[in-house]
Formats: structure tokens, C-alpha cells, sequence
């Protein structure tokens, strides 16, 4: 080859080598812009995928719109690989050549996640949907709708087609079912509906009754019809049709199933709010979510870990403490919430979480037995929480915390709750009220005082807003308690004396007697006259007099004291 | 100018003819076949890894608790990261090609025959130091597939009679990969290796200079022709358009294919499927096939083989003076490695 050939080659390589290094450069200033939120990141629509994104972007736009800003889009998972079914799939379809079904269970999501689906469906969150046919869809079901459809009493004028029936469920539906999960249901070709009850699904999630599969109603397309009363539902406990507990979508919003979202407060405030359970207002006022207010945006949410004391360590949200991972457990997320949770604040008393293998709560009380039954202990799931809380805090300080938390606790159990049980019990025992939940006046403020205020109490304190442990929980719960529920259950007894069951009304008297008569109830059968400044006084004497200027106050009071008794 | 000339000449005694004589010696004819190029393309990415590999350490902490952190921060935050790090994956990949088929150019030539033996021998300890260089590298990330490779390097290791168990405790630092054997290792892969294949380069090259390049006539040269062609610039700008070739490979391999990160190591879980890199395929098939101590005293076995097959060869030939017995065994070589590395490559276990 000539000397000038060769020139030739290595002048045309060179301009080469330096428009890789120019691509390098581009592609480097591309990922810059990316990351700095200024350019839309690159897309992958995976070729099976490319007919839905083209065709929903002018029917749909939002979904489509939503999608390509996930973390799927970017890592060229697209709609078939979420929403492809089998043929025998209860709900599956043929949509333009591809079999798919609409509903994406956590069945489906374990395909790819399934460290995630497995933890999660050990978790309480996947069994929300076992409300169905408990005291608070009770609620929902008959009390404030009906268990069966009934006739409109008038007519409602410009509703077309014509109201024939109310639907006496939608109280349930459209409330409870929305947080708890429905039982995801396909219309009948009889008219009714089909769950997994009739399809009676296996490990595989595919239907072993042919017969209920037979009669699944299909529209015009060959689409088998959701009913809608049970779809759309994004409720964390949905119960599916291939058997799988759940919905992902619950936290990670579809179509772009945002980390960023699912890791602030709002994501849980969809259902974690309101009168019974008001966490998300509890976490408002706490300095916690005053900090996470304040310091939201440097809170790294789009880290692609999130580890805290890692990525971030202004402030915690709900998924820090319940879910995500720190710097002492080594960054470890879970899909189980109840892993951190030592006490469960739902039921009128709070109970321990100790748990056997299958995570249910551990209710035996021979201590032998218990010890045998449990699998994971109440201690094991703090120490799980305080390694967040210790990632900020120093563990005397955590310790502390925990003391006044279990303190608060076991005040409402042992005061309020208990009694308010045994008088409940003792009422039902005696014929006072009925076995009907709801149908007596003292069963709503039993219900109020536990299911309300006394979680309101209980929750302000795990999660340190004083005002709802106290204005909002411990005070209302005692107003509650000597103000309504002590009196409504002597009114009780009293009217039942009058109906000559002496006995009884004397048995559920002696049970309120022997209430009132513990120290902590003394003061409302005996007074409580100078008891501030008793209090004052075993405060000075634990405490000491802090002073000088306390000392001459210490006299002055001192004297005070002594005044009446002359 | 003079001024400066002169200041050099008095300070640098060489003067432009001896200087001239020393870069521009003459090279023969058949170094204009691009083939025979290929002992200056190991040589020329060993300097691309030089370069990478120092703009990593920048940044690469060896420790188990922030090696695997360091490369994604090389990799996903560092300006121009990924490309250093992708242009030193590809570069250590195409090295070790490169030296292979060097070593089988020189192989199937016979250029390793007298007096060039110790330079082929200095050749397989540039071989044995370029492969451990890629061991060492490829723990250094910390993540799954990387500290089980080096935990099964070192069980491998532990297997050699007598002194394996020393080996081993050297090689991690105690008994078990530890927090001592990543510094170990990054040690090892950026100072002793990196010195020692510069060391022995020196010799390669110096022992090439003296003895010079061994001469080929191909059949369609002319044999009254000129037997050589200048160094300066003729075969330099044939180095330059390889170099420029490797440089636009490298990029391309780069931006196309780029480096990626598995899980971060987890000591208490072990993965199911465990490959080393390609480059020890051949190994690892070799250990399946004849477990435990017989795999690797029969491996040790030859690679002494491959070290003395200068003398082997020559012993043979003064027996049978025209044999072609080491083509053949060259010809078996190749298609043990290719077979035993396809094999592995094609199974899952």
C-alpha cells in the first residue's frame, strides 16, 4: 500500500474516531438533560406493544401519556407484557390479535416482581378485601345502604334510563370496596355474577370449573364484562379472579407506577384518613411531616434506591418508616408493612403483633403455648422499625418514644377499652341490646369511642401528634365514655329493672360499679376535689422545687392547701 | 531555535542519526500483511486501559462496603462514566483477544523457535498477567456474578497440592473473601499487574529489538526485491490505522453495547448460575470435566507445556527435522480451547 493511500486511510479514520467521540459527547449531554428533568427520556415501545401505544394515544391519550413517563417505558416493557392473558383465562381476550386481559392482578406484576408480590401478599394490605361481611361493611351494607335492591319511592327527574332499582350496595362499592378491595366479579350469561368463588382458580391462577367458565357473559367483541359494581377498583385487598390477593396498582398508580409518588404521603391518604384513621392528617402535624413539607425537594424522590441516610435523610413519609429501606438494614424495602408494626391499634384493645408463620396475630395467652405459636415476635418487628428511626435519632431517644407510645397504649386499653368491652358483653349478655350490630344507640358510641377516637388517640401517638392523641383521641374518648356510654348503659339497666329483670339490670350495675370503683375512675363517683394540687405536690416531691422562686410558690401554695382545712 | 536545539543536544547526548537509527530500523517485508500487526494491538489497548483505568480509580473505592456504590457512580453519575467504563470493559476484552491471536500468529509461524524462546516464554508470562489483570477487574465491581467468581477462584485455587491453601490465603486475605481481599485485589489490578506487564513489555520488546523480527518470504514477493521497508513512517502509519480501527471499535462497543451493573454482591446468597468471563471459559469447562485436584495439576501441567514448547519443538524437530507435529498440536490447541469455550458459553451449568 502507498505511503499516500495509507495517509489517506488514517485521515478518513481519524474523522471517524472523532465523530464517535462527538456521538459519546451528544449522548452524554443527552443523559445530562435527562436526569436535570429538561429532555423526555428515551422510550422503548417493544415491537408487541406498538399497535396499542399507536392506536391508544389517539383513543386514550392519558394512559399512553402516563406510560411513557414510567420506568417501564424506559426498560422497553410495554402493554402486552402486563396485560397478555392465557386463552384459559377467565377474563381473557382477543384484542386486534393479541390475548390480553384488563384487569392486571399481582399475579400478573409477580411475573417480574416477585420478591414484591410474595412479600406483599404476606402482608395485612393484600387481606383489606377480608372486610367483606365484617362490622364496618355491615355499615356500609345495610345500615347506610340495603343487602338487597329496592324500589325508588319517586321518581328522579332528567336520569335516564329510569332508576327501577337502587342499588342498596353502592354505600359499599364505591366507599369501603374502593380502599378494602371488591371482589372483582364478570357478568353471568344468567344474569348474575361470576367470581372466584365459582371459577374456583388454581396455583396458576387459570380456572378449574369449566362450568362457570362457560357461562361467562361476552359484549359484542367477544370482551367478557366486568360488572360495575366490582370494576373499575383499585382497592388494596381486591379479590381477583385468578385467586391473587390485591392490587399493585393501589400505591403504584397506573400507567406510569411512579416510585416517586408512591413514596409521599398523599399516595397513602387515599384511603389512611378520615375520622377512623386519620394517619395521613396525624403525619401532617407531626414534625415529621412538617419537615417533609418544608423539605420536600431535596428529598431525592426519584432516587433510584431511596435508602434513607443514603439518598435522603431530610424527613421520613409513610414509606420510609413502613416500607422503604435505610442505611442500618441495609438499604432492605419491604412489601409488608406489618414486618415494622409492634402493636395493632385496630380492634378496640390493641394487641402485640406477634405472629406465627402464616404473619396472623398471635391471640393465645398460656405463655408456653404463645411462645410456641409465634414465628415472629412484636420486638423483632420494632427493632425492624427503629432501624429507620435510629438512622436519625440516637436509640435512648427512639426508646424513650417507644415508652411514651406503649404507655398512651395500654392507658386506653386498660381505662377505656377493656371496660367498655366487659360492659358491652355484659349488656349483650343480659338481653339489653341484641345481637344486631348498630340497631342500639350505645353500640353507636361504643363504636364511635373505639373505632374513632380511641385509633384517633392510639395513632397520634405512634406517630407523635399530641393534638390527636389528646383533643382528638384521649379527651373525646373519655368524654365519650363517662358523658354517653356510661349513661346510656345505666339507662339500659334502668329500663330494664322497670320491665322486672331485676336481676340483670343489677348483673350489668355491678360490672359498671365495679368499674368505677378502680382508682383511675374514683374521681367520677367520689370527686377529685383538690386533686391539682395533689398532683402538684407528688410533682414537687419527685421532681424537687426547681428553685428559689419555686420555693416561695411552694409556700404560697402550700398555704392555700392548708386554707380549706381550716 | 539553535538555541534551544543546542540546549537539548548538550543536556540529551544522543544525537538525530543514532535517534534515527533507533526508532527506523528496518521492517521486513512481510509486516505488510495487517496479520502480522497484531503483537503492537495488545500493546496499544494496554495503553487505552492505562488511561481508563487511572480516570477510574479517580472514583473507584476498594472496599466491600463501597466498590459496588463507586462503579454506579461511575456509571450513572460521573460525567463521561459510563464511557470510561464501557471503553475499559471492551478494552480488556479486545486485549485479551488481541494477545491470543498474537500468540497464535506467532505459534503457527514458528517465530517462537531459536534463539527466540525466552522472548516466547516472556510472551506467556505477558499471557498469564493479562488474564489475571481481567480477573482482578472483573471483581473489582463488587456485584454478584464478580465475588462469586472470585470466591470460586479462590476454591480453585485452594485445590493445588500443597500450596494451594497458602495461595489462597493470599490471594483473599484470611480464609474467606473478606473486607481485606477486594483492596487485594484492586492492588493487584492496578499497580503489580499493570508494572509487571510493563516490565516484562520491556523485555519483549528489547529481546525483539535485539534479535530482531523474524523474517518471512511469501511465495508471490519477488526474491530479488528489497527485503525490508522503512519503520518511520511506513509501518507507524500501519500501527496508526490499527490504532485508529481499535479506537472507533472501542467507541462503537461502547455506546452500543454499554457496561452494565447485575445485583450487588451478596455473600449469603448464592447465584444459580456462576460464569467467570469468557476468557476463563476454557478453564471452568476444563474444572467441570476433571473436578478437583486433577483438573488443575493436569491445567498447571499445560500451561508448562506452553511455556517450554520452544524447547519441546525443538527437541521433536532435531528428531524429525521436517515434522510438522506442532501445527498439529497447534491445530488440536485451538479447537480445545474454541470447543471447550463454545461448550460453556451454550450451557446454562
Amino acid at each position: 500500500m502507498k505511503l499516500t493511500t495509507k495517509k489517506s486511510i488514517i485521515g478518513a479514520l481519524g474523522l471517524l474516531f472523532l465523530c464517535s467521540l462527538v456521538l459519546v459527547q451528544w449522548m452524554e449531554v443527552a443523559r445530562r438533560s435527562e436526569e436535570a428533568g429538561l429532555k423526555e427520556p428515551h422510550i422503548t415501545v417493544p415491537a408487541t406493544s406498538v399497535a396499542c401505544v399507536n392506536c391508544h394515544a389517539q383513543t386514550t391519550a392519558g394512559i399512553i401519556d402516563h406510560w411513557k413517563g414510567s420506568t417501564h417505558a424506559r426498560k422497553g416493557v410495554g402493554c402486552v407484557e402486563c396485560h397478555q392473558a392465557q386463552k384459559e383465562d377467565a377474563d381473557a381476550f382477543n384484542h386486534y390479535g393479541q390475548l390480553i386481559a384488563t384487569v392486571v392482578t399481582p399475579m400478573d406484576c409477580g411475573r417480574c416482581h416477585q420478591k414484591e408480590f410474595k412479600e406483599f401478599t404476606l402482608s395485612h394490605h393484600s387481606k383489606a378485601g377480608n372486610i367483606l361481611a365484617s362490622l364496618d361493611n355491615f355499615l356500609a351494607e345495610t345500615v347506610e345502604g340495603s343487602r338487597v335492591n329496592f324500589n325508588p319511592h319517586s321518581p328522579t327527574p332528567g336520569m335516564t334510563p329510569v332508576v327501577e332499582k337502587v342499588n342498596g350496595m353502592a354505600s359499599a362499592f364505591s366507599g369501603c370496596q374502593q380502599c378494602h378491595g371488591s371482589k372483582v366479579a364478570l357478568k353471568s350469561s344468567d344474569g348474575g355474577a361470576i367470581t372466584l368463588d365459582d371459577l374456583k382458580p388454581g396455583p396458576d391462577g387459570k380456572p378449574t370449573n369449566a362450568d362457570a367458565v362457560a357461562k361467562i357473559a361476552k359484549d359484542s367483541n367477544g370482551k367478557p364484562i366486568l360488572t360495575a359494581n366490582t370494576w373499575p377498583n383499585t382497592g388494596i385487598g381486591r379479590i381477583n379472579l385468578d385467586g391473587s390477593r390485591g392490587s399493585c396498582s393501589a400505591c403504584h398508580s397506573r400507567h406510569d407506577f411512579s416510585p416517586r409518588r408512591a413514596r409521599q404521603p398523599e399516595n397513602c391518604g387515599k384511603c389512611h384518613l378520615g375520622p377512623d384513621h386519620p394517619q395521613k392528617e396525624i403525619y401532617e402535624e407531626s414534625k415529621h411531616g412538617v419537615a417533609f413539607r418544608d423539605l420536600k425537594d431535596k428529598m431525592n424522590l426519584d432516587a433510584e434506591k431511596w435508602v434513607l441516610g443514603k439518598d435522603y435523610s431530610q424527613a421520613p413519609t409513610c414509606a420510609t418508616c413502613h416500607m422503604s429501606g435505610n442505611m442500618r438494614n441495609g438499604g432492605k424495602v419491604t412489601h409488608d408493612p406489618g414486618e415494622r408494626i409492634s402493636w395493632t391499634n385496630r380492634p378496640p384493645v390493641s394487641v402485640l403483633m406477634d405472629t406465627d408463620k402464616d404473619h396472623k396475630i398471635v391471640n393465645e395467652t398460656d405463655p408456653e403455648k404463645r411462645r410456641a405459636l409465634i414465628a415472629d415476635t412484636w420486638q423483632d418487628k420494632r427493632a425492624r422499625m427503629m432501624d429507620g428511626c435510629t438512622t436519625c435519632h440516637t436509640s435512648g431517644y427512639v426508646n424513650n418514644f417507644y415508652r411514651q407510645y406503649d404507655d398512651l397504649v395500654i392507658l386506653y386499653n386498660e381505662k377505656f377499652a377493656k371496660p367498655g368491652l366487659s360492659i358491652m358483653k355484659s349488656l349483650r349478655d343480659n338481653g339489653m341490646i341484641t345481637k344486631t350490630e348498630f340497631d342500639d344507640k350505645i353500640e353507636w358510641t361504643w363504636f364511635l369511642l373505639w373505632h374513632h377516637e380511641g385509633r384517633r388517640a392510639r395513632h397520634g401517638a405512634a406517630m407523635m401528634a399530641p393534638d390527636y392523641t389528646h383533643w382528638h383521641g384521649m379527651f373525646e374518648v373519655a368524654q365519650r365514655f363517662y358523658t354517653e356510654f356510661l349513661p346510656e348503659a345505666r339507662e339500659l339497666a334502668a329500663h330494664s329493672a322497670k320491665d322486672g329483670k331485676a336481676a340483670q339490670a343489677k348483673a350489668v350495675n355491678d360490672v359498671i360499679d365495679a368499674i368505677l370503683a378502680r382508682d383511675e375512675h374514683k374521681w367520677f363517683k367520689e370527686g377529685a376535689e383538690g386533686q391539682t394540687e395533689m398532683i402538684r405536690k407528688a410533682m414537687q416531691e419527685r421532681y424537687g422545687t426547681g428553685g428559689p422562686v419555686a420555693k416561695s410558690e411552694e409556700k404560697s401554695e402550700a398555704k392555700t392547701e392548708a386554707e380549706p382545712k381550716k | 531555535m539553535g538555541v534551544v536545539a543546542n540546549f537539548i543536544r548538550e543536556r540529551i547526548p544522543v544525537s538525530g542519526d543514532q535517534l534515527r537509527e533507533l526508532t527506523n530500523e528496518p521492517v521486513p517485508n512481510h509486516l505488510r500483511r495487517w496479520w502480522f500487526c497484531l503483537g503492537g494491538t495488545p500493546a496499544y489497548l494496554f495503553v487505552v486501559q492505562i488511561v481508563t483505568g487511572i480516570l477510574l480509580a479517580f472514583y473507584y473505592e476498594p472496599s466491600p462496603k463501597a466498590a459496588y456504590e463507586s462503579v454506579h457512580y461511575i456509571t450513572d453519575e460521573a460525567a463521561f462514566g459510563w464511557y470510561l467504563r464501557s471503553v475499559h470493559k471492551w478494552g480488556a476484552t479486545l486485549m485479551i483477544a488481541a494477545v491470543i491471536l498474537h500468540q497464535m500468529r506467532v505459534f503457527f509461524t514458528g517465530a517462537y523457535r531459536k534463539p527466540r524462546e525466552l522472548n516466547w516464554m516472556v510472551g506467556m508470562c505477558l499471557l498469564i498477567c493479562t488474564l489475571v489483570t481481567g480477573f482482578t477487574g472483573y471483581s473489582l465491581v463488587y456485584e454478584q456474578l464478580s465475588y462469586w467468581g472470585a470466591t470460586v477462584g479462590a476454591n480453585i485455587t485452594d485445590t493445588v497440592p500443597v500450596i494451594g491453601v497458602y495461595l489462597k490465603k493470599l490471594m483473599l486475605g484470611g480464609e474467606v473473601y473478606n473486607e481485606r481481599t477486594l483492596p487485594r485485589f484492586f492492588m493487584l489490578h492496578a499497580a503489580v499487574l499493570p508494572v509487571s506487564i510493563v516490565l516484562l513489555l520491556g523485555v519483549h520488546i528489547t529481546l525483539l529489538r535485539l534479535q530482531g523480527v523474524t523474517e518471512f518470504q511469501f511465495e508471490d514477493e519477488p526474491e530479488d526485491g528489497p527485503k525490508h521497508f522503512n519503520f518511520f513512517p511506513d509501518h507507524l502509519y500501519s500501527e496508526l490505522i490499527i490504532g485508529l480501527v481499535l479506537m472507533i471499535l472501542l467507541s462503537v462497543l461502547a455506546t452500543v453495547l454499554p457496561s452494565t451493573m447485575g445485583p450487588k454482591a451478596d455473600p449469603l446468597t448464592t447465584p444459580e448460575v456462576i460464569k467467570p468471563e469468557w476468557f476463563f471459559y476454557v478453564t471452568f469447562r476444563w474444572l467441570k470435566l476433571f473436578s478437583g485436584t486433577a483438573a488443575v495439576l493436569s491445567m498447571g501441567f499445560i500451561a508448562f507445556t506452553m511455556f517450554v514448547w520452544p524447547f519441546i519443538d525443538g527437541l521433536v524437530r532435531r528428531w524429525w527435522p521436517k515434522s510438522e507435529f506442532s501445527v498439529f498440536a497447534g491445530i488440536f490447541a485451538v479447537i480445545a480451547i474454541v470447543g471447550l469455550t463454545t461448550w460453556e458459553a451454550l450451557v446454562k451449568h
